[in-house]
């Protein structure tokens, strides 16, 4: 299926996302989208109690993306989350990507 | 290495130039870096420079003097990505005229971020068996970097903000400024238009280069 289809067939939990997919199809960047969750912390008995799911996965560059479109106020919390997984899974690369960030992306190419 | 600012209030600057980052005398010492560094990586070796259109243009031409003869240029442009229209996959726009099979290949860029520009030019250059392929970038921003790429030689370091000059555009405007400047995104609002609906948008100062345009 070519990239921009599969785009079509899956839900995203934000446009911003949707848009970040296509990006990377232009660029013929093979893309997971939450293909893993991070277990970040546990209860006595062994549950998770706290998880982390980044949005994408770059199998070529073996890179987690994060994309946080929210309030600052909300990215502290996801930044906390960040940390915890770099200590956790320090074998695992992640990038995290700020509405600053994004928004100069959709206007570098032609979004905003 | 040294670096000088002017303020926009300056009289001698247009009002879309903030700030000026890297001035005439800047640019050019940076340059000469870069040559002198690469003159001695590549001694004896078969250098071929290679482009990217447009924005690494004036750069690329200043770089090429200060190495000297022994090396030889060309330029390769690409489409760029554009939401809701223009092509759906990245490809070669403005091919190369020489042949890379068994030279030094040294991309010159003027500003890299993501990298998935040169991602895309590097797999589609080795695929022309050169005998290595490396990066030179007048700016860098390795803080939005996806793809490990080979960058080899950085001129500066910069942040997110909108450059404009020495190549670096804002709709195919700028690009002649003998400097690089942060760029005055309300100078564009007097009278009002797209700009500032645009700069409105996106909370003014946050804006990123547009290659779109280079």
């Amino acid at each position: 299926m070519l990239g921009s289809d599969r785009v079509t067939t899956i839900s995203f939990a934000h446009e911003s996302e949707e848009e970040f997919a296509r990006f990377l199809d232009f660029y013929q960047i093979a893309w997971e989208y939450e293909p893993i969750s991070f277990p970040l912390a546990w209860d006595e008995s062994g549950n998770v109690t706290e998880s982390f799911t980044p949005d994408f996965y770059l199998p070529e560059f073996e890179l987690f993306v994060e994309l946080t479109t929210m309030k600052q106020s909300l990215v502290t919390r996801k930044n906390r989350k960040i940390r915890r997984m770099r200590e956790l899974y320090p074998e695992y690369n992640v990038k995290i990507l700020y509405r600053k960030d994004y928004h100069k992306l959709l206007f570098k190419f032609g979004k905003l | 290495m040294m670096s000088h600012s002017s303020s926009c209030q300056s009289s001698k600057l247009p009002n879309v130039v903030k700030q000026v980052i890297l001035d005439e005398a800047t640019i050019s010492q940076t340059v000469e870096r870069l040559a002198h560094q690469i003159q001695q990586d590549y001694q004896g070796l078969d250098l071929l420079l290679i482009g990217v259109l447009q924005g690494a243009r004036p750069f690329c031409m200043d770089l090429q003097r200060a190495i000297g003869p022994s090396s030889k240029l060309d330029w390769i442009g690409i489409s760029r990505y554009r939401h809701l229209s223009g092509s759906r996959k990245v490809e070669i726009v403005r091919n190369t005229r020489t042949s890379l099979k068994d030279r030094h290949v040294l991309l010159v860029e003027d500003i890299v971020d993501t990298g998935l520009t040169l991602n895309y030019l590097i797999q589609e250059l080795k695929k022309r068996k050169p005998a290595s392929i490396y990066v030179c970038t007048l700016l860098d921003r390795p803080r939005l970097r996806l793809a490990q790429i080979p960058v080899r030689y950085v001129g500066k370091d910069v942040s997110e903000d909108f450059l404009i000059g020495y190549g670096l555009d804002y709709r195919d405007r700028y690009r002649d400024l003998p400097y690089i400047a942060t760029m005055n995104f309300e100078s564009l609002s007097i009278g009002g238009g797209e700009e500032q609906v645009r700069d409105q948008q996106s909370g003014n100062e946050s804006y990123e280069q547009n290659p779109a345009h280079r």
